[in-house]
């Protein structure tokens, strides 16, 4: 049973001083959270080493501008910090994390994870130009009823992993009642117990597990449900796809975004993706007219075929997209149908083994006869 | 110059469409690259269609551009001229763009032949795909007043709707009811007219009083833009706080028409850093944001594309966080080509400034250089000495 560590003071100033006794204390070198950027203009992640700088710090803003798995990859893509750093994540930017890892796209060594039961994050276009504080306080107020927050990610409120479960601290938000007085972190590895040594506060054996959890998961397994149903009958044959992607400009922001596709130059942009003018031609000949530039399903089918066992289900494609394609729902439907048959979790667990990186002779012949 | 009137059969789109099919029937050209509504309705998506009973249903005049046309264009013929002689319909700006392309070499305009329109600018993309039906009738709104504070805003300051960069254009303005005004802008678009039999006889001075009335109210109304933009924007703490919510999807670079590189500087390995290069400037400063060089992407982009900006306004439009892109671009592109006295798309013999050497050239703009370096030497040395 991990120890609750319960700080006298608002979820959002305890996780503050919190991360400010890391940084004092000398725990860690650098702490990365979301923080506001220049003034109240945005909200982006940032690498903060002097505890002053904190100040400005929002670590459990309801924003996600970067997945940030992405970020973490970014920063240890050529090696780990020699020093111990703590990074704030949602549940699902660890995961993202985990699944960079297993494809080398970086390194957990020397990183501490603050993450939280996750309520869920708004979509990004709600910040530009909004109101920050009336957002966070919105959000505040509906965080205690242990609902789908309104207004959240579609992606979130669809969301079945919101518990992080390898995290080092858990923040405990969902279905809180005293958020404005009372910040409960739970210390859920050694070394999370390890940093929280000398932090002021009261602590106590609980179990992160609640009804009001279990209550919420199956609320959003509803959902959930509700929504793939609907999407299943839409997305059925070619008809379908067009349907769905058929608006679809080719700015490839969901690719660019999507924490999973790491690759520098994705094929669908690279030489060999480039249709010949003897390609336009041919279909011009065959159907009497042709889309330029073609490819426009082929490029989010390919990318399914080479992301989907590994969607941790974020929504920033969904997030970015121009046209208001719902990316997400698709491609996070798809991959739960690709994780079930390959009984893969993804972002769970390090060690459990990426599917295509094990070879089974006798594997899918049923496929193979269809 | 002289022309021919064009009468509606029954809108303008069925008539420039009417054009088209008299064009493919009479083998002007063999294909006609055109927009066209896609399977859903609510966005345009460009066709190549060779099929004349294919051609109802395009839209000559769509309310958006969703791909910028010369990107179309460039897909179309980067490995190599197309073999088909194609008409492509494009919005003037699109045209401005292809040119430059063609310069850069990622597309080729041979056996190509275009037509534009007066424009009246488009919708921003992402309102339009939410609602088209309350999208149509405002562009066809500001398809009669020349003026809509719904287009896009670049489109609104935009001074190059009229000017012909094809080889055929329909002037809107100045037309009387029902009438559009055709004529040639090249020999190939006077071939044209000329085998399906077009006058090009009829007076343009109407149509050209008009662009020119329009012109300069846009000139007008884009110098008092700038100049607000400019106070907005200027010097680092304001470009900072412009570029604040940038999320860094570099999404403006991927549908920009000149941004043709297969891989960004920016996504190179010049921007694979070891973490304690992050470390190292995050102590610096207290803290670094991450990613880190958002600003430094908008600029460095700039300063590779700017001369060849066509202004067309895609980047804003594929923003997710409404920065715009779009209107700094166009303020900065205005100054940055003046200073080369370089039009992007103005012709297409025209070299890129970048592709021509002079020795004595922009001497001037060295020494304030040297003078603001100078002086930076010296604020650092008092702000060492005041230790």
């Amino acid at each position: 049973m991990p120890q609750l560590l319960k700080i006298s003071k608002s979820v959002d100033e305890g996780t503050k001083a919190f991360l400010e006794f890391l940084l004092k204390e000398k725990k860690v070198c650098g702490v990365i959270t979301l923080r506001k950027i220049h003034g109240d203009q945005g909200i982006g992640y940032s690498l903060i080493t002097r505890p002053d700088d904190l100040e400005e710090a929002l670590p459990l803003f309801p924003l996600m501008p970067a997945n940030g798995g992405k970020i973490l990859s970014r920063l240890t893509l050529r090696g780990s910090p020699k020093e111990p750093v703590a990074a704030v994540m949602k549940p699902c930017e660890m995961r993202a994390f985990i699944e960079l890892i297993k494809r080398k796209q970086g390194s957990l060594d020397n990183f501490v994870f603050i993450s939280q039961t996750c309520p869920g994050v708004y979509p990004i276009e709600m910040s530009s130009g909004g109101d920050l504080e009336t957002l966070a306080s919105r959000y505040r107020e509906n965080i205690q009823l242990g609902e789908n927050i309104p207004e959240t990610r579609s992606a979130c409120r669809t969301c079945l992993h919101f518990t992080p479960p390898n995290a080092d601290i858990i923040v405990s938000l969902i279905a809180e009642k005293d958020l404005d007085k009372s910040c409960s972190l739970f210390l859920n590895s050694k070394k999370g117990e390890a940093l929280a040594d000398g932090m002021a506060g009261e602590r106590r054996e609980q179990t992160l597990d609640s009804p009001e959890l279990r209550l919420l998961h199956n609320k959003k397994k509803e959902e959930r449900k509700k929504l793939f149903d609907e999407m299943g009958t839409e997305m059925r044959g070619i008809e379908g796809l067009i349907r769905l992607f058929g608006k679809c400009i080719g700015c490839h922001g969901c690719s660019y975004v999507c924490p999973l596709c790491y690759c520098d130059l994705c094929f669908f942009d690279s030489k060999p993706n480039e249709s010949r003018p003897i390609s336009y031609q041919g279909d011009l000949e065959r159907k009497g007219a042709t889309r330029i530039p073609s490819g426009t399903i082929f490029y989010h089918l390919g990318r399914l075929a080479h992301m989907s066992v590994s969607c941790i289900g974020c929504g920033m494609c969904t997030d970015v997209c121009p046209v208001d394609i719902p990316v997400s729902t698709i491609f996070s439907r798809v991959g739960e149908s690709v994780q079930k048959i390959f009984d893969y979790r993804p972002g769970m667990d390090v060690e459990e083994v990426l599917p295509f990186a094990v070879y089974k002779e006798e594997e899918f012949q049923e496929i193979g006869e269809q | 110059m002289k022309g021919s009137i064009l009468p509606f059969e029954k809108d303008l789109e069925k008539s420039i469409l009417a054009f088209l099919k008299t064009g493919l029937d009479k083998e002007c050209f063999e294909a006609v690259l055109i927009p066209h509504k896609i399977p859903s309705d609510d966005n345009y998506a460009y066709l190549l269609i060779k099929d004349k009973t294919l051609l109802q249903g395009a839209s000559p005049l769509p309310p958006v551009i969703p791909v910028q046309g010369a990107k179309a264009v460039s897909a179309l013929t980067r490995w190599g001229p197309s073999k088909k002689k194609i008409l492509a319909v494009m919005h003037p700006c699109e045209i401005r763009a292809t040119v430059e392309l063609s310069k850069l070499r990622q597309a080729s305009l041979d056996n190509l032949v275009f037509l534009s329109f007066d424009c009246p600018g488009v919708m921003p993309l992402s309102g339009y795909v939410k609602n088209p039906g309350e999208g149509d009738p405002a562009y066809q709104d500001a398809r009669q007043k020349w003026e809509s504070a719904k287009m896009r805003p670049v489109c609104q300051t935009c001074s190059e709707f009229g000017a012909p960069a094809s080889d055929l254009h329909i002037g809107l303005l100045g037309a009387e009811e029902g009438n559009a005004f055709l004529f040639p802008a090249s020999l190939e678009g006077k071939r044209i007219m000329d085998k399906l039999g077009l006058e090009t006889s009829a007076s343009s001075d109407g149509w050209e009083r008009e662009v020119e009335k329009l012109k300069k109210a846009r000139e007008e109304k884009r110098r008092g833009a700038h100049q607000s933009l400019q106070t907005r924007v200027e010097g680092p703490d304001k470009l900072l706080e412009t570029f604040s919510s940038c999320i860094n999807c570099h999404n403006c670079m991927r549908v920009c028409p000149v941004c043709y590189c297969r891989q960004c500087y920016f996504d190179s390995d010049a921007f694979k850093l070891p973490p304690e290069n992050f470390l190292a400037r995050a102590q610096k400063k207290g803290s670094l944001r991450l990613p880190a060089d958002t600003l430094l992407f908008h600029l460095g982009r700039m300063s590779h594309m700017i001369l060849s900006c066509v202004s067309c306004g895609t980047c804003e439009d594929a923003c997710p966080m409404g920065i715009p892109v779009a209107q700094v671009f166009s303020l900065v592109a205005e100054n940055a080509q003046r200073l080369f006295n370089y039009v992007p798309g103005r012709s297409k013999e025209e070299p890129l400034p970048a592709a021509v050497y002079r020795e004595e050239e922009l001497c001037e703009m060295e020494k304030p250089y040297l003078e603001t370096y100078a002086r930076t030497g010296e604020r650092d040395a008092s702000a060492s000495e005041n230790k």
